[in-house]
């Protein structure tokens, strides 16, 4: 559905208020392996941007039961020096 | 008993000299066999560079075992582990329940494909979007 009245509001633009968010899903319905290795640090990279934070689902756009295995697998990484918990 | 598998993974101090190193793994693998375990695999991966230091250390040496068994030789290996001053850092991680979920996953996802082709035989096409 459509919002009609944007008053004149930039779309795209978070705004925290009366109004949905709209997000445009960067990677939609992506493909998880059936076993995600925590040792596979190259695979949990693309899960992982710069800052070292967890990929929100709504953007990385895999399903909620797959989001919870991959984060997971990242924390275990984490905790053995593999994956960073803050870069910068 | 239920049988389990797990993965241990360690990192020790990158200082250590290579062979005492591998004296520690002989030991760990002594250990596993007398409490009655068995080692499936002995990854010796090596020194690599960690993500955050560690102890001031920017390196660390890793080794990864599976093991075999009923969680007891778990139980004194994560013991004597934590005492042991050349390692760093380990961690276990049981794996049997979750492969035996990801082989599920797996059959699951070839029966529907299996099912696809068969109403429509003809289309080679289908397996390869299925996969996609």
């Amino acid at each position: 559905m459509e919002i009609l009245d944007d008053r004149g509001l930039d779309v795209g633009e978070d705004v925290i208020g009366d109004r949905p968010r709209r997000y445009q899903r960067r990677r939609p319905r992506q493909v998880v392996p059936e076993y995600v290795d925590w040792k596979d640090v190259d695979y949990l990279r693309q899960f992982v941007p710069e800052r070292g934070k967890i990929m929100p689902r709504r953007i990385s756009g895999i399903s909620a039961k797959d989001q919870r295995r991959i984060a997971q697998a990242i924390k275990r990484a984490r905790s053995m020096a593999m994956l960073p918990f803050v870069a910068d | 008993m239920a049988n389990r598998t797990y993965e241990v993974m360690y990192i020790v101090n990158p200082d250590t000299p290579v062979d005492t190193i591998g004296k520690l793994n002989e030991a760990v693998g002594k250990l596993v066999e007398k409490e009655g375990g068995t080692v499936v695999r002995l990854d010796d991966i090596g020194i690599r560079r960690l993500a955050y230091p560690i102890q001031k250390k920017e390196d660390g040496y890793y080794v990864l075992f599976e093991i075999e068994g009923s969680g007891q030789e778990i139980a004194e290996l994560e013991r004597r582990m934590r005492v042991n001053d050349m390692i760093m850092r380990y961690i276990t991680v049981r794996v049997d329940e979750d492969r035996k979920a990801a082989t599920k996953r797996r059959e699951k996802r070839e029966a529907r494909v299996a099912k696809r082709t068969k109403f429509r035989p003809s289309a080679s096409g289908v397996e390869a979007q299925a996969e996609a």
